[in-house]
Protein backbone atom coordinates (compact mmCIF):
# COMPACT_ATOMS: atom_id res chain seq x y z
CA UNK A 1 0.00 0.00 0.00
CA UNK A 2 1.69 3.25 -1.29
CA UNK A 3 1.91 5.92 1.94
CA UNK A 4 2.70 9.48 1.56
CA UNK A 5 4.26 10.26 5.35
CA UNK A 6 4.33 13.92 6.19
CA UNK A 7 5.87 14.97 3.15
CA UNK A 8 7.13 18.56 2.41
CA UNK A 9 8.61 19.65 -0.74
CA UNK A 10 10.57 22.66 -1.96
CA UNK A 11 12.76 22.85 -4.60
CA UNK A 12 16.11 24.20 -3.65
CA UNK A 13 15.74 27.60 -1.06
CA UNK A 14 12.45 28.07 -2.55
CA UNK A 15 8.80 28.07 -1.32
CA UNK A 16 7.23 25.21 0.04
CA UNK A 17 5.26 23.28 -3.00
CA UNK A 18 3.88 20.68 0.03
CA UNK A 19 3.84 20.72 3.00
CA UNK A 20 2.88 18.02 5.78
CA UNK A 21 1.28 15.51 3.13
CA UNK A 22 -0.08 12.46 4.73
CA UNK A 23 -2.01 10.16 2.20
CA UNK A 24 -2.65 6.53 1.55
CA UNK A 25 -3.66 4.57 -1.23
CA UNK A 26 -4.61 1.18 -1.11
CA UNK A 27 -4.99 -1.44 -4.02
CA UNK A 28 -8.08 -0.99 -5.68
CA UNK A 29 -8.67 2.49 -5.01
CA UNK A 30 -9.03 5.19 -7.53
CA UNK A 31 -7.96 8.68 -5.57
CA UNK A 32 -8.75 11.90 -7.37
CA UNK A 33 -6.28 15.03 -6.33
CA UNK A 34 -7.89 17.95 -7.24
CA UNK A 35 -6.39 21.68 -6.90
CA UNK A 36 -6.30 24.76 -8.55
CA UNK A 37 -3.06 25.91 -10.88
CA UNK A 38 0.33 25.36 -9.10
CA UNK A 39 -1.35 24.23 -5.98
CA UNK A 40 1.38 20.97 -5.77
CA UNK A 41 -0.47 18.36 -7.23
CA UNK A 42 2.27 17.41 -10.23
CA UNK A 43 4.67 17.80 -7.51
CA UNK A 44 2.63 14.80 -5.24
CA UNK A 45 2.58 12.49 -8.35
CA UNK A 46 6.02 13.08 -8.89
CA UNK A 47 6.59 12.20 -5.74
CA UNK A 48 4.62 9.33 -5.56
CA UNK A 49 6.09 7.15 -8.42
CA UNK A 50 9.83 8.51 -7.34
CA UNK A 51 11.16 10.69 -9.95
CA UNK A 52 11.47 13.18 -7.23
CA UNK A 53 12.22 13.29 -3.77
CA UNK A 54 10.67 15.08 -0.44
CA UNK A 55 12.27 17.28 0.93
CA UNK A 56 11.01 15.73 4.64
CA UNK A 57 9.06 12.60 4.80
CA UNK A 58 8.69 9.26 3.85
CA UNK A 59 6.89 7.67 0.52
CA UNK A 60 6.85 4.05 1.03
CA UNK A 61 4.68 1.03 -0.06
CA UNK A 62 6.07 1.54 -3.90
CA UNK A 63 4.35 -1.22 -6.03
CA UNK A 64 7.29 -2.94 -8.13
CA UNK A 65 5.09 -1.49 -11.46
CA UNK A 66 4.51 2.08 -11.81
CA UNK A 67 2.71 3.82 -14.66
CA UNK A 68 3.31 7.22 -15.13
CA UNK A 69 1.49 9.81 -17.61
CA UNK A 70 3.03 13.42 -16.92
CA UNK A 71 0.61 16.09 -18.13
CA UNK A 72 2.18 17.02 -21.36
CA UNK A 73 3.62 13.84 -23.41
CA UNK A 74 7.45 15.80 -24.64
CA UNK A 75 6.73 17.57 -28.36
CA UNK A 76 9.97 16.00 -29.33
CA UNK A 77 10.14 12.81 -29.41
CA UNK A 78 11.24 11.39 -33.33
CA UNK A 79 10.69 7.69 -32.93
CA UNK A 80 7.35 6.30 -34.05
CA UNK A 81 4.83 5.42 -31.29
CA UNK A 82 5.43 1.82 -32.29
CA UNK A 83 8.90 2.16 -31.98
CA UNK A 84 8.71 3.83 -28.91
CA UNK A 85 6.40 1.82 -26.74
CA UNK A 86 8.81 -1.26 -28.11
CA UNK A 87 11.81 0.03 -26.23
CA UNK A 88 9.63 1.44 -23.34
CA UNK A 89 8.26 -2.33 -22.86
CA UNK A 90 11.94 -3.78 -23.03
CA UNK A 91 12.81 -1.25 -21.01
CA UNK A 92 10.09 -3.08 -17.96
CA UNK A 93 11.28 -6.78 -19.38
CA UNK A 94 9.52 -7.37 -22.29
CA UNK A 95 10.98 -9.56 -24.96
CA UNK A 96 10.64 -7.46 -28.50
CA UNK A 97 7.99 -9.27 -29.61
CA UNK A 98 5.64 -9.21 -27.02
CA UNK A 99 6.28 -6.06 -26.26
CA UNK A 100 5.20 -4.93 -30.05
CA UNK A 101 2.24 -6.83 -29.55
CA UNK A 102 1.44 -5.25 -26.44
CA UNK A 103 1.44 -1.75 -27.90
CA UNK A 104 -0.39 -2.53 -31.01
CA UNK A 105 -2.97 -3.80 -28.66
CA UNK A 106 -3.17 -0.18 -26.43
CA UNK A 107 -2.77 1.93 -29.78
CA UNK A 108 -5.41 0.61 -31.54
CA UNK A 109 -7.54 0.33 -28.05
CA UNK A 110 -7.01 3.78 -27.55
CA UNK A 111 -7.82 4.27 -31.57
CA UNK A 112 -4.64 6.42 -31.94
CA UNK A 113 -4.86 8.49 -35.00
CA UNK A 114 -2.04 9.52 -37.15
CA UNK A 115 -0.09 6.20 -37.98
CA UNK A 116 1.76 4.25 -35.49
CA UNK A 117 4.90 4.20 -37.68
CA UNK A 118 4.64 8.46 -37.79
CA UNK A 119 7.01 10.17 -35.43
CA UNK A 120 5.51 10.57 -31.93
CA UNK A 121 6.24 14.60 -32.15
CA UNK A 122 4.27 15.42 -35.40
CA UNK A 123 0.71 13.54 -33.66
CA UNK A 124 -1.69 16.12 -32.31
CA UNK A 125 -1.71 16.69 -28.56
CA UNK A 126 -4.29 14.18 -27.94
CA UNK A 127 -2.56 11.15 -30.12
CA UNK A 128 0.73 11.98 -28.16
CA UNK A 129 -1.28 11.79 -24.72
CA UNK A 130 -2.49 8.27 -25.77
CA UNK A 131 1.14 7.18 -26.75
CA UNK A 132 1.67 8.57 -23.26
CA UNK A 133 -1.08 6.84 -21.89
CA UNK A 134 0.15 3.24 -23.84
CA UNK A 135 3.77 3.42 -21.94
CA UNK A 136 2.19 3.27 -18.41
CA UNK A 137 -0.14 0.36 -19.18
CA UNK A 138 2.39 -1.93 -21.26
CA UNK A 139 2.85 -3.86 -17.91
CA UNK A 140 -0.77 -3.86 -15.83
CA UNK A 141 0.71 -1.55 -12.92
CA UNK A 142 0.17 -1.71 -9.58
CA UNK A 143 0.31 1.85 -9.27
CA UNK A 144 -0.98 4.05 -12.18
CA UNK A 145 -0.74 7.72 -11.84
CA UNK A 146 -2.15 10.28 -14.13
CA UNK A 147 -1.48 14.07 -14.42
CA UNK A 148 -4.09 15.57 -16.33
CA UNK A 149 -5.19 12.90 -18.35
CA UNK A 150 -7.98 13.25 -20.15
CA UNK A 151 -6.96 17.15 -21.10
CA UNK A 152 -6.93 16.76 -25.38
CA UNK A 153 -8.22 13.34 -25.39
CA UNK A 154 -11.35 13.55 -27.50
CA UNK A 155 -14.67 12.20 -26.50
CA UNK A 156 -14.40 8.00 -27.59
CA UNK A 157 -10.92 8.46 -25.57
CA UNK A 158 -12.49 9.62 -22.75
CA UNK A 159 -14.77 6.69 -22.41
CA UNK A 160 -11.56 3.91 -22.71
CA UNK A 161 -9.79 5.47 -20.30
CA UNK A 162 -12.56 5.76 -17.61
CA UNK A 163 -12.24 2.10 -18.88
CA UNK A 164 -9.26 1.28 -18.65
CA UNK A 165 -8.96 2.89 -14.58
CA UNK A 166 -11.53 0.70 -13.55
CA UNK A 167 -9.76 -2.02 -14.90
CA UNK A 168 -6.66 -0.96 -13.44
CA UNK A 169 -8.25 -0.86 -9.86
CA UNK A 170 -10.52 -3.96 -10.58
CA UNK A 171 -7.11 -6.19 -11.33
CA UNK A 172 -6.02 -4.55 -7.80
CA UNK A 173 -4.04 -1.73 -8.94
CA UNK A 174 -4.08 1.61 -7.78
CA UNK A 175 -4.35 4.52 -9.32
CA UNK A 176 -4.10 8.43 -8.55
CA UNK A 177 -5.06 10.89 -10.88
CA UNK A 178 -5.26 15.04 -11.49
CA UNK A 179 -8.06 17.11 -12.88
CA UNK A 180 -9.64 20.18 -12.24
CA UNK A 181 -13.03 19.46 -13.52
CA UNK A 182 -15.56 18.47 -11.16
CA UNK A 183 -17.89 16.27 -13.39
CA UNK A 184 -14.91 13.76 -14.25
CA UNK A 185 -13.20 13.36 -10.85
CA UNK A 186 -16.48 12.21 -9.38
CA UNK A 187 -17.15 10.16 -11.98
CA UNK A 188 -14.48 8.42 -12.01
CA UNK A 189 -12.94 8.45 -8.56
CA UNK A 190 -13.93 6.35 -5.46
CA UNK A 191 -11.97 9.17 -3.18
CA UNK A 192 -11.39 12.90 -3.82
CA UNK A 193 -8.85 15.03 -2.14
CA UNK A 194 -8.51 18.77 -2.29
CA UNK A 195 -5.08 20.25 -2.49
CA UNK A 196 -4.68 23.97 -1.62
CA UNK A 197 -1.20 25.92 -1.48
CA UNK A 198 0.77 22.84 -0.52
CA UNK A 199 -2.20 21.48 1.91
CA UNK A 200 -4.16 18.17 1.41
CA UNK A 201 -7.66 17.92 2.67
CA UNK A 202 -9.07 14.67 3.64
CA UNK A 203 -11.04 12.40 1.18
CA UNK A 204 -14.60 13.20 0.47
CA UNK A 205 -16.49 10.67 -1.18
CA UNK A 206 -17.77 11.53 -4.54
CA UNK A 207 -20.82 12.83 -3.81
CA UNK A 208 -22.86 11.25 -6.58
CA UNK A 209 -25.25 8.78 -7.35
CA UNK A 210 -24.95 6.02 -9.57
CA UNK A 211 -26.59 3.34 -11.10
CA UNK A 212 -25.35 0.18 -12.95
CA UNK A 213 -27.99 -0.83 -15.75
CA UNK A 214 -27.24 -4.46 -16.80
CA UNK A 215 -28.59 -4.96 -20.65
CA UNK A 216 -28.72 -7.77 -23.15
CA UNK A 217 -29.38 -7.69 -27.12
CA UNK A 218 -33.10 -8.50 -27.28
CA UNK A 219 -33.11 -9.60 -30.92
CA UNK A 220 -32.07 -8.91 -34.45
CA UNK A 221 -33.65 -5.11 -34.41
CA UNK A 222 -31.21 -4.20 -32.11
CA UNK A 223 -29.40 -1.24 -32.04
CA UNK A 224 -26.62 0.24 -30.38
CA UNK A 225 -27.27 3.89 -29.69
CA UNK A 226 -23.52 5.15 -29.04
CA UNK A 227 -23.81 4.79 -25.31
CA UNK A 228 -20.93 6.28 -24.61
CA UNK A 229 -22.64 9.79 -26.39
CA UNK A 230 -25.72 9.33 -23.68
CA UNK A 231 -26.35 12.04 -21.68
CA UNK A 232 -24.97 11.02 -17.87
CA UNK A 233 -22.92 7.66 -19.23
CA UNK A 234 -19.53 7.11 -17.18
CA UNK A 235 -18.71 3.68 -18.73
CA UNK A 236 -20.20 1.01 -20.44
CA UNK A 237 -18.80 -2.16 -20.74
CA UNK A 238 -19.44 -4.93 -22.60
CA UNK A 239 -19.04 -8.78 -20.59
CA UNK A 240 -20.28 -12.21 -21.07
CA UNK A 241 -22.62 -10.96 -23.70
CA UNK A 242 -24.24 -8.46 -21.11
CA UNK A 243 -23.67 -5.00 -21.33
CA UNK A 244 -22.65 -2.81 -18.34
CA UNK A 245 -24.00 0.91 -18.30
CA UNK A 246 -22.81 2.95 -15.41
CA UNK A 247 -25.29 6.00 -15.25
CA UNK A 248 -25.64 8.62 -13.28
CA UNK A 249 -28.89 8.66 -10.80
CA UNK A 250 -30.33 11.52 -12.69
CA UNK A 251 -30.14 10.19 -16.07
CA UNK A 252 -30.94 6.71 -15.62
CA UNK A 253 -34.39 7.21 -16.56
CA UNK A 254 -33.96 8.45 -19.72
CA UNK A 255 -31.19 5.93 -20.63
CA UNK A 256 -33.53 3.17 -20.08
CA UNK A 257 -36.06 4.69 -22.46
CA UNK A 258 -33.16 4.84 -24.72
CA UNK A 259 -32.66 1.55 -24.55
CA UNK A 260 -36.03 0.20 -24.44
CA UNK A 261 -36.38 1.73 -27.37
CA UNK A 262 -33.53 0.44 -29.33
CA UNK A 263 -34.64 -2.99 -28.93
CA UNK A 264 -32.84 -3.88 -25.72
CA UNK A 265 -33.60 -5.80 -22.45
CA UNK A 266 -32.95 -4.74 -19.00
CA UNK A 267 -31.62 -7.13 -17.09
CA UNK A 268 -31.30 -5.31 -14.23
CA UNK A 269 -31.04 -2.00 -12.52
CA UNK A 270 -28.49 -1.75 -9.42
CA UNK A 271 -27.69 1.27 -7.67
CA UNK A 272 -23.82 1.44 -6.72
CA UNK A 273 -22.78 2.18 -3.16
CA UNK A 274 -20.65 5.01 -2.84
CA UNK A 275 -17.50 4.50 -1.74
CA UNK A 276 -16.73 5.01 1.89
CA UNK B 1 20.51 -2.44 -18.93
CA UNK B 2 20.78 -3.50 -22.85
CA UNK B 3 17.12 -2.30 -23.30
CA UNK B 4 17.59 1.25 -21.86
CA UNK B 5 21.07 1.54 -23.80
CA UNK B 6 19.62 0.50 -26.97
CA UNK B 7 16.70 3.16 -26.62
CA UNK B 8 19.44 6.09 -25.65
CA UNK B 9 21.03 4.88 -28.47
CA UNK B 10 17.83 5.18 -30.66
CA UNK B 11 16.72 8.74 -29.20
CA UNK B 12 20.23 9.76 -29.59
CA UNK B 13 21.14 9.24 -33.52
CA UNK B 14 17.13 9.86 -34.04
CA UNK B 15 17.93 13.45 -31.93
CA UNK B 16 20.88 14.24 -34.52
CA UNK B 17 22.58 16.37 -32.36
CA UNK B 18 25.49 13.96 -32.08
CA UNK B 19 26.21 15.16 -35.53
CA UNK B 20 28.04 18.41 -34.64
CA UNK B 21 30.63 16.83 -32.56
CA UNK B 22 31.45 14.01 -34.97
CA UNK B 23 32.22 16.05 -37.33
CA UNK B 24 33.85 18.50 -35.90
CA UNK B 25 35.77 15.83 -34.71
CA UNK B 26 36.56 14.10 -38.33
CA UNK B 27 37.14 17.75 -39.89
CA UNK B 28 39.74 17.71 -36.97
CA UNK B 29 40.93 15.01 -37.36
CA UNK B 30 41.15 15.11 -40.84
CA UNK B 31 42.97 18.58 -41.09
CA UNK B 32 45.84 16.96 -38.29
CA UNK B 33 46.40 13.73 -39.94
CA UNK B 34 47.07 15.53 -43.39
CA UNK B 35 50.94 15.53 -44.97
CA UNK B 36 52.81 18.11 -43.11
CA UNK B 37 51.79 16.83 -39.87
CA UNK B 38 55.12 15.01 -38.09
CA UNK B 39 55.70 11.42 -36.80
CA UNK B 40 52.45 9.64 -35.31
CA UNK B 41 52.82 10.46 -31.83
CA UNK B 42 52.42 13.99 -32.09
CA UNK B 43 49.23 13.56 -34.42
CA UNK B 44 47.63 10.94 -32.40
CA UNK B 45 48.43 13.73 -29.00
CA UNK B 46 46.62 16.05 -30.98
CA UNK B 47 43.80 13.96 -32.08
CA UNK B 48 43.18 13.03 -29.03
CA UNK B 49 43.06 17.12 -27.47
CA UNK B 50 40.23 16.99 -30.40
CA UNK B 51 38.48 14.19 -28.98
CA UNK B 52 38.68 15.46 -24.64
CA UNK B 53 36.37 18.51 -26.22
CA UNK B 54 34.20 16.20 -29.15
CA UNK B 55 33.61 14.27 -25.84
CA UNK B 56 32.51 16.41 -23.80
CA UNK B 57 30.08 18.11 -26.29
CA UNK B 58 29.14 14.62 -27.14
CA UNK B 59 28.05 13.80 -23.73
CA UNK B 60 26.06 16.85 -23.10
CA UNK B 61 24.23 16.20 -26.70
CA UNK B 62 23.01 12.72 -25.34
CA UNK B 63 21.91 13.63 -22.65
CA UNK B 64 20.14 17.11 -23.67
CA UNK B 65 18.13 14.55 -26.39
CA UNK B 66 15.49 13.79 -23.73
CA UNK B 67 13.63 16.59 -22.26
CA UNK B 68 13.08 16.07 -17.94
CA UNK B 69 9.69 15.00 -18.64
CA UNK B 70 10.56 11.99 -21.03
CA UNK B 71 13.57 11.45 -18.82
CA UNK B 72 10.63 11.17 -15.60
CA UNK B 73 9.13 8.40 -17.76
CA UNK B 74 11.82 6.32 -18.39
CA UNK B 75 13.68 6.70 -14.94
CA UNK B 76 9.39 5.45 -14.10
CA UNK B 77 10.02 2.20 -16.58
CA UNK B 78 13.52 1.80 -15.16
CA UNK B 79 12.86 2.09 -11.72
CA UNK B 80 15.23 4.54 -10.25
CA UNK B 81 17.29 6.80 -11.87
CA UNK B 82 21.20 5.24 -11.77
CA UNK B 83 20.17 2.90 -14.88
CA UNK B 84 19.31 5.46 -16.46
CA UNK B 85 22.28 7.65 -16.09
CA UNK B 86 24.85 4.39 -16.52
CA UNK B 87 23.06 3.82 -19.91
CA UNK B 88 23.37 7.60 -20.79
CA UNK B 89 27.08 7.25 -20.32
CA UNK B 90 27.49 3.79 -21.68
CA UNK B 91 26.46 5.74 -24.92
CA UNK B 92 28.68 8.19 -24.56
CA UNK B 93 31.28 6.33 -24.43
CA UNK B 94 30.05 3.96 -27.39
CA UNK B 95 30.16 6.80 -29.59
CA UNK B 96 33.48 8.20 -28.23
CA UNK B 97 35.35 4.46 -28.71
CA UNK B 98 33.72 4.85 -32.37
CA UNK B 99 35.61 8.49 -32.47
CA UNK B 100 38.99 6.99 -31.07
CA UNK B 101 39.13 4.45 -33.84
CA UNK B 102 38.70 7.09 -36.45
CA UNK B 103 41.77 9.39 -34.26
CA UNK B 104 43.89 6.45 -34.69
CA UNK B 105 43.01 5.26 -38.58
CA UNK B 106 42.49 8.55 -40.65
CA UNK B 107 46.59 9.59 -39.97
CA UNK B 108 47.33 6.20 -41.10
CA UNK B 109 44.67 6.30 -44.04
CA UNK B 110 45.58 9.75 -45.35
CA UNK B 111 48.99 9.33 -45.01
CA UNK B 112 51.07 6.62 -44.87
CA UNK B 113 54.49 7.09 -42.20
CA UNK B 114 56.36 5.13 -40.39
CA UNK B 115 54.58 3.47 -37.20
CA UNK B 116 56.32 1.24 -34.79
CA UNK B 117 54.92 -1.57 -32.37
CA UNK B 118 54.06 1.42 -29.82
CA UNK B 119 52.20 3.76 -31.55
CA UNK B 120 48.96 2.43 -31.66
CA UNK B 121 48.48 1.12 -28.06
CA UNK B 122 50.22 4.56 -27.27
CA UNK B 123 47.42 6.54 -29.25
CA UNK B 124 45.02 4.58 -28.16
CA UNK B 125 45.62 5.39 -24.50
CA UNK B 126 45.91 8.78 -24.87
CA UNK B 127 42.67 9.02 -26.57
CA UNK B 128 40.69 6.75 -23.93
CA UNK B 129 42.06 9.28 -21.65
CA UNK B 130 40.68 12.13 -23.18
CA UNK B 131 37.57 10.76 -23.57
CA UNK B 132 36.93 9.70 -19.73
CA UNK B 133 38.01 12.83 -19.14
CA UNK B 134 35.46 14.63 -21.84
CA UNK B 135 32.99 12.44 -20.46
CA UNK B 136 33.50 13.38 -17.14
CA UNK B 137 32.77 17.35 -17.82
CA UNK B 138 30.55 16.70 -20.47
CA UNK B 139 28.10 15.10 -17.36
CA UNK B 140 28.97 17.46 -15.08
CA UNK B 141 27.95 20.45 -17.64
CA UNK B 142 24.94 18.44 -18.51
CA UNK B 143 21.41 19.43 -17.63
CA UNK B 144 21.41 17.42 -15.06
CA UNK B 145 23.59 19.83 -12.61
CA UNK B 146 23.25 23.08 -14.38
CA UNK B 147 20.54 23.62 -15.62
CA UNK B 148 21.20 26.96 -17.36
CA UNK B 149 22.49 26.39 -20.68
CA UNK B 150 24.69 29.29 -21.30
CA UNK B 151 26.60 28.71 -17.85
CA UNK B 152 26.61 25.02 -18.96
CA UNK B 153 28.60 26.06 -21.86
CA UNK B 154 31.28 28.60 -20.21
CA UNK B 155 31.89 25.86 -17.56
CA UNK B 156 32.51 22.94 -19.92
CA UNK B 157 34.42 25.76 -22.26
CA UNK B 158 36.30 26.54 -19.03
CA UNK B 159 37.07 22.91 -17.54
CA UNK B 160 38.03 21.43 -21.37
CA UNK B 161 40.64 24.29 -21.65
CA UNK B 162 41.94 23.69 -17.99
CA UNK B 163 42.31 20.29 -18.54
CA UNK B 164 43.96 20.49 -21.85
CA UNK B 165 46.07 23.82 -21.02
CA UNK B 166 47.30 23.48 -17.15
CA UNK B 167 50.61 22.08 -16.82
CA UNK B 168 50.73 18.79 -14.99
CA UNK B 169 47.37 17.56 -16.12
CA UNK B 170 47.19 13.99 -17.24
CA UNK B 171 46.85 15.34 -20.88
CA UNK B 172 48.72 17.75 -21.08
CA UNK B 173 51.71 15.86 -19.46
CA UNK B 174 51.12 12.87 -21.77
CA UNK B 175 50.38 15.63 -24.71
CA UNK B 176 54.22 16.94 -23.65
CA UNK B 177 55.60 13.34 -23.87
CA UNK B 178 53.93 12.47 -27.44
CA UNK B 179 55.25 15.41 -28.67
CA UNK B 180 58.57 15.95 -28.15
CA UNK B 181 59.60 12.04 -29.34
CA UNK B 182 59.09 9.70 -32.50
CA UNK B 183 59.51 6.78 -30.34
CA UNK B 184 55.82 6.07 -28.97
CA UNK B 185 57.51 3.48 -26.43
CA UNK B 186 58.79 5.84 -24.52
CA UNK B 187 55.52 7.61 -23.57
CA UNK B 188 53.74 3.98 -23.10
CA UNK B 189 54.32 3.73 -19.03
CA UNK B 190 53.16 7.45 -18.98
CA UNK B 191 49.66 6.71 -20.71
CA UNK B 192 49.10 3.43 -19.15
CA UNK B 193 49.63 5.31 -15.72
CA UNK B 194 47.40 7.93 -16.21
CA UNK B 195 44.23 6.25 -17.87
CA UNK B 196 43.27 4.74 -14.26
CA UNK B 197 43.23 8.66 -13.32
CA UNK B 198 41.09 9.28 -16.20
CA UNK B 199 38.40 6.55 -15.29
CA UNK B 200 38.49 7.67 -11.67
CA UNK B 201 37.59 11.03 -12.61
CA UNK B 202 34.73 9.83 -14.99
CA UNK B 203 33.29 7.51 -11.85
CA UNK B 204 33.77 10.79 -9.52
CA UNK B 205 32.10 12.83 -12.14
CA UNK B 206 29.34 10.14 -12.43
CA UNK B 207 28.47 10.13 -8.55
CA UNK B 208 28.81 13.68 -8.76
CA UNK B 209 26.25 13.66 -11.37
CA UNK B 210 23.46 11.35 -9.39
CA UNK B 211 23.61 13.05 -6.51
CA UNK B 212 23.21 16.75 -7.68
CA UNK B 213 20.41 15.23 -10.40
CA UNK B 214 18.13 13.63 -7.54
CA UNK B 215 19.12 16.49 -5.01
CA UNK B 216 17.31 19.15 -8.07
CA UNK B 217 14.10 16.50 -8.76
Amino acid sequence: MLSVEAVSKRYGGGNWVLREVDLTVEPGAVVAIVGGNGSGKSTLLRLMVGVSRPTAGTVSGRPDVVGYVPERFPPNERLSAAAYLEHLGRIRGMNSIAAAERAEELLERLDLQGGFDAQVRTLSKGNAQKVALAQALLVPPGLLVLDEPWSGLDADAHGVLATIIAEVAAAGGAVVFTDHRESVTRANATRIHRIHDGRIAEATAPGRAIVEVALTQSGQDTEDPGWDEVDGVLTAVTHQGQLFVRVDRDHSDALLTIALRHGWSIDSVTPEKAAP
Amino acid sequence: MIALIRYTLATTIHGQRYLAPVLLFCAGVGISSGSDSGPLPGVYALNSGILLVCATWLTMAVISVEDPTHRAITVVAARGPVKVLAATIAVSALFAVGLTIIGLGLPLLMNPRPITAADLPAGALAHLLCASLGLAVGLLCSRLVIRRQGYALLTALALVTAALLTTGSPPNTLFKGMANTNKAADVLPTAAALLPIGLAVLAVAAVITHVISIRRD
